[in-house]
């Protein structure tokens, strides 16, 4: 990192933000379809089985995954 | 018709929120909002952002270029188009996001500097090249664009009110 150019370093921290949520929306997803419980993915996120249901349910049950129960 | 299409919600609400829930962001982003305006096709300006080297393809283009070149600051290499997506929820309502704030501020502090009237897709695109912060000046930069002289042209246009 350049230490000169704390623009150039505040974008880099947007642009990962960017990345890390684009990755966990695909990988949710392909998770999901592969049968995985909400409870793994949750415990792989390290966040709790709600706080991932909530963020990503409607999205997947409207693309049509078929969701295994809580 | 040309009036509906330049009415600002009209950008918004169809266009930008469309940009941003295909593209999975939690937000309507500023970005958003310039793509929404390369796609009004016909309009004084797209036509505008055209002649800039700047339609939907090459403004995305840049987008991903400025998103690559960040990463690459912080060590990251990855080439967005090789990046696996997430199927849109369409139904999904996105918030404005703060970049969208700035921006309708900014274009409404020209509209009232130029007299008042309402808001169109001129002001807007003035708005979005008001700043040299954040996603749009570093993709625009990165594409070659002059920032200036295209937000002295959107000016002009939003003075003549021509949208």
């Amino acid at each position: 990192m350049q230490e000169d150019d704390p623009g150039a370093g505040l974008a880099a921290a947007v642009a990962l933000r960017r990345l890390a949520d684009r990755i966990e929306d695909s990988q949710v997803e392909q998770a999901m379809r592969a049968g995985w419980s909400w409870s793994d993915v949750a415990e792989v996120l390290g966040i709790t089985r709600q706080a991932v249901h909530k963020k990503h349910a409607k999205r997947l049950i409207a693309a049509g995954v078929a969701l295994r129960r809580r | 018709m040309t009036t509906k299409v330049n009415d600002v919600r009209a950008v918004l609400v169809r266009g930008a929120r469309a940009e941003a829930v295909e593209e999975g962001s939690a937000a309507i982003e500023a970005e958003h909002v310039l793509l929404a305006l390369t796609g009004l096709s016909g309009t004084t300006t797209a036509r505008l952002l055209a002649e800039a080297g700047l339609t939907h393809e090459t403004t995305r283009a840049a987008l991903d270029r400025e998103w690559e070149q960040s990463l690459a600051v912080a060590g990251v290499a990855v080439t967005i188009a090789e990046l696996p997506k997430a199927t849109p929820d369409r139904a999904r309502s996105p918030q404005i996001g703060e970049t969208t704030k700035l921006l309708l501020k900014r274009a409404m502090a020209t509209a009232t500097a130029a007299g008042g009237g309402r808001i169109g897709a001129a002001h807007l695109l003035v708005g979005a090249l008001d700043s040299k912060l954040g996603r749009i000046p570093r993709a625009l930069d990165l594409a070659g664009v002059d920032r200036e002289a295209l937000r002295a042209q959107a000016h002009q246009a939003a003075i003549r009110r021509d949208h």
